[in-house]
């Protein structure tokens, strides 16, 4: 399963949780008795933090650090690459100009399992580079600033097949034209 | 100003900003065709991203932003028991938004002009490549730069309202000075005089922001964000119309490499993220603090936390801008972990708000819901799903997939602005309607009102987001076939029909309730 759907669903988890929450909330508020006076701010010690704030206080704080942790981990292929394992084997150079990629071959033949480092060089526009599998899928993307910028990212296919290229990034009205069908083939044995 | 006048401009901007929503819903429902690949010999390519460029303006600028600004200039002087600073300052605001949103509308209209809201450099003033005629330019440059002077000149006047005596007590010119109200702003927004004070050992000293009502504190910290914005943008304004009246000249060279795209890029974000603080965070959370105390008749739960909360908030929305660039990989890697750690930041101080606003509710046990108090409720819940999204694609890692898709304009952008914001918006309409009008709202008109809204709204934005997570990319179309994205803009596009018929409801609510004779007599010259 790809990492966008796995986030995708612990997403869904999360918001429908919420939802069902609000829900409660709204039907048990409707009913049930108040047990402070119109006046009072509820169980709030004077000038600081009730005790059930100051839980969900930590709460917040333990799901921001825990939620930070496991996205600079290398549990994401998109972090492991560029944080852990940033050697590549190969550079693959593309230049981008007046709304079209140009690529060293096509298709650019590429080994599965290698990690390879693509180079998108600019000379005039922001366009954006990403790789979609042929399902529709995006396996990575980049922006593309243009020169004196070179926008880099190393990536390891770990699925043999062909693979189009689309620019991500609007640069204009003939931008949904900037689509490279097949422009790579990942070759060798799914491990 | 008498409460009358300012009853009358409140109204005023309220009814024009409803009328930019509408056009903005248009907008919407023709570009979600044209995604679907209808309508391709009406708009081509150059007109569908037109209108894309127009819509953002015409929406936020336009609906909310203006309808912010017509409820503050009621509330603020309500609150504050005085009366607004300048009369002439309110209505050059009014006239500027219109004026200036006016002038973005028909450029892109009338010449295709379509740079987005992005306005990514060069692509502005790339004249050769895009095909973008140089008077477009200027022209849109002037609207930008109108809009964001109207901006400017409504912040200014809150300022002055909030910091100022009333200009009858105070003949002095010091305390009238621009620079005063500066340095009252700058003390007072980050709890600066506090600092002083312990600087200087004064014992038991009291923040001034204490002295404000808490939401007079949310109105005057969510400003300095969105002054803030105002300047980058209103900056960005300029710099269009001078490169498009150099284009003009005869002779003139193109030159795109005249400024840096990725310092460009920077400030650029750093500006605009501003909007989503001040205007989507910081605003909201001050009206949700201004309406439910005053239905419930209840004090705020944990005002003096709710104050520091805000005050954080104004910290971190100055350093979250980095999860826009988290894709530019020229861009230092230390600041887009700073931005990602930043943006969970926002986890906290939205968490805090809502915990607030919910306690405050569930204090007052039993609760009769009125239709302001189902929408405050329903626009928690946008800003759930909404920010939730949010953080999630704010990060360096899961961006690589989720940047520039439909997740985030959909379950991100569109249900934080259309659920979480819009929702609030219309529950401070509901609010204020019998204060402004006499007459109330029909209630089961509200609550189809709302219940159209809120299901269109998240039904449109998880159907874009699920389309995101399958790789469906915004400010995209697909010439040849939608493919497996197809089902879930089919979903969409039920949503926001939903959205649409709602507010057919709420103009039929209102229009029922004060005639539509009423609405244009508002906008007649009055003696």
């Amino acid at each position: 399963m790809y990492p966008q759907f796995v986030i995708e669903a612990v997403y869904f988890l999360v918001v429908s949780i919420v939802v069902v929450f609000l829900v409660v909330f709204y039907v048990l508020t409707r009913r049930g008795r108040s047990d402070s006076g119109p006046e009072s701010a509820g169980h709030e010690k004077p000038g600081g933090m009730g005790k059930g704030e100051k839980r969900w206080l930590y709460f917040l704080f333990s799901v921001a650090v825990i939620g930070n942790l496991l996205f600079l981990s290398p549990v994401l292929p998109s972090i492991r690459y560029t944080l852990y394992e940033r050697e590549a084997v190969m550079t693959i150079v593309i230049e981008v100009r007046e709304y079209r990629f140009y690529l060293p071959e096509k298709p650019i033949r590429i080994p599965v399992n290698v990690p390879v480092e693509f180079v998108v060089v600019s000379y005039d526009l922001v366009y954006g580079f990403g790789v979609f599998r042929k399902d529709g899928t995006m396996a990575f993307q980049m922006q593309v600033v243009p020169k004196p910028y070179v926008n880099r990212i190393v990536w390891v296919f770990d699925q043999p097949g062909l693979y189009d290229i689309r620019s991500t990034e609007y640069s204009g009205p003939k931008h949904p034209w900037m689509y490279v069908s097949d422009a790579i083939e990942v070759i060798g044995e799914e491990e | 100003m008498n409460e009358e006048e300012r009853k009358i401009l409140s109204l005023r901007f309220v009814v024009v900003a409803l009328v930019f929503l509408g056009l903005a819903g248009i907008e919407g429902l023709l570009m979600r065709l044209r995604i679907m690949n209808l309508l391709v010999d009406v708009f081509d390519e150059k007109h569908f991203y037109s209108i894309m460029t127009a819509h953002p303006f015409v929406g936020v600028y336009g609906w909310a932003y203006m309808a912010v600004m017509g409820a503050f200039y009621f509330l603020v002087p309500y609150v504050l028991n005085k009366d607004i600073y300048s009369k002439r300052a309110a209505y050059a605001s009014f006239w500027l938004m219109i004026l200036g949103i006016a002038t973005i509308w028909t450029t892109t209209f009338l010449t295709h002009y379509a740079p987005l809201y992005t306005l990514y450099w060069p692509i502005p003033v790339a004249v050769d490549l895009a095909g973008w005629s140089p008077i477009a330019i200027v022209s849109f440059g002037a609207g930008v730069s109108l809009v964001l002077a109207g901006v400017l000149a409504f912040f200014f006047n809150m300022f002055a309202t909030i910091f100022l005596p009333p200009r009858v007590a105070s003949e002095s010119s010091k305390a009238r000075s621009a620079g005063y109200v500066a340095k009252e702003l700058i003390l007072t927004a980050f709890n600066i005089d506090k600092l002083v004070a312990r600087f200087r050992k004064i014992p038991h000293y009291t923040s001034r922001a204490f002295e404000y009502p808490v939401f007079v504190v949310a109105v005057f910290r969510g400003c300095v964000d969105t002054t803030l914005n105002a300047f980058v943008i209103g900056g960005v304004g300029i710099i269009l119309m001078s490169v498009g009246a150099y284009y003009l000249l005869p002779g003139a060279v193109q030159n795109l490499s005249m400024i840096d795209p990725l310092i460009y890029k920077n400030v650029f974000w750093w500006g605009l993220d501003l909007i989503a603080d001040g205007n989507v965070l910081i605003f909201t959370a001050g009206t949700w603090y201004l309406i439910v105390p005053l239905i419930l008749n209840r004090k705020l739960y944990g005002e003096k936390v709710v104050r520091t909360v805000i005050l954080a908030d104004l910290v971190v929305s100055l350093f979250v801008w980095n999860h826009h660039m988290l894709a530019d990989t020229p861009q230092p890697f230390i600041l887009q972990i700073q931005g990602q750690i930043f943006t969970w930041g926002e986890l906290l101080t939205m968490g805090l708000t809502i915990f607030a606003v919910l306690a405050t509710i569930w204090g007052a046990r039993p609760v009769k819901y009125s239709a302001p108090l189902k929408f405050v409720l329903a626009s928690i819940s946008g800003y759930a799903i909404g920010g939730l999204a949010g953080i999630i694609q704010a990060n360096y890692a899961s961006n690589r997939f989720f940047h520039n898709t439909q997740w985030v304009i959909g379950i991100h952008g569109h249900i934080q602005l259309l659920v979480g914001l819009s929702l609030t918006i219309f529950a401070a309409i509901y609010a204020l309607f019998p204060l402004l009008t006499g007459k109330a709202l029909d209630e089961r008109l509200a609550d189809a009102h709302l219940l159209l809204m809120a299901v269109g709204g998240v039904v449109m934005g998880l159907a874009m987001g699920m389309a995101g997570t399958l790789g469906m990319l915004r400010r995209m179309l697909y010439p040849m076939g939608l493919g497996i994205y197809e089902s879930f803009m089919n979903v969409a596009l039920l949503g926001a029909s939903m959205m649409a018929a709602g507010f057919a409801v709420f103009q039929i609510n209102v229009i029922r309730t004060v005639g539509l004779t009423t609405i244009i007599k508002l906008f007649l010259p009055r003696r």
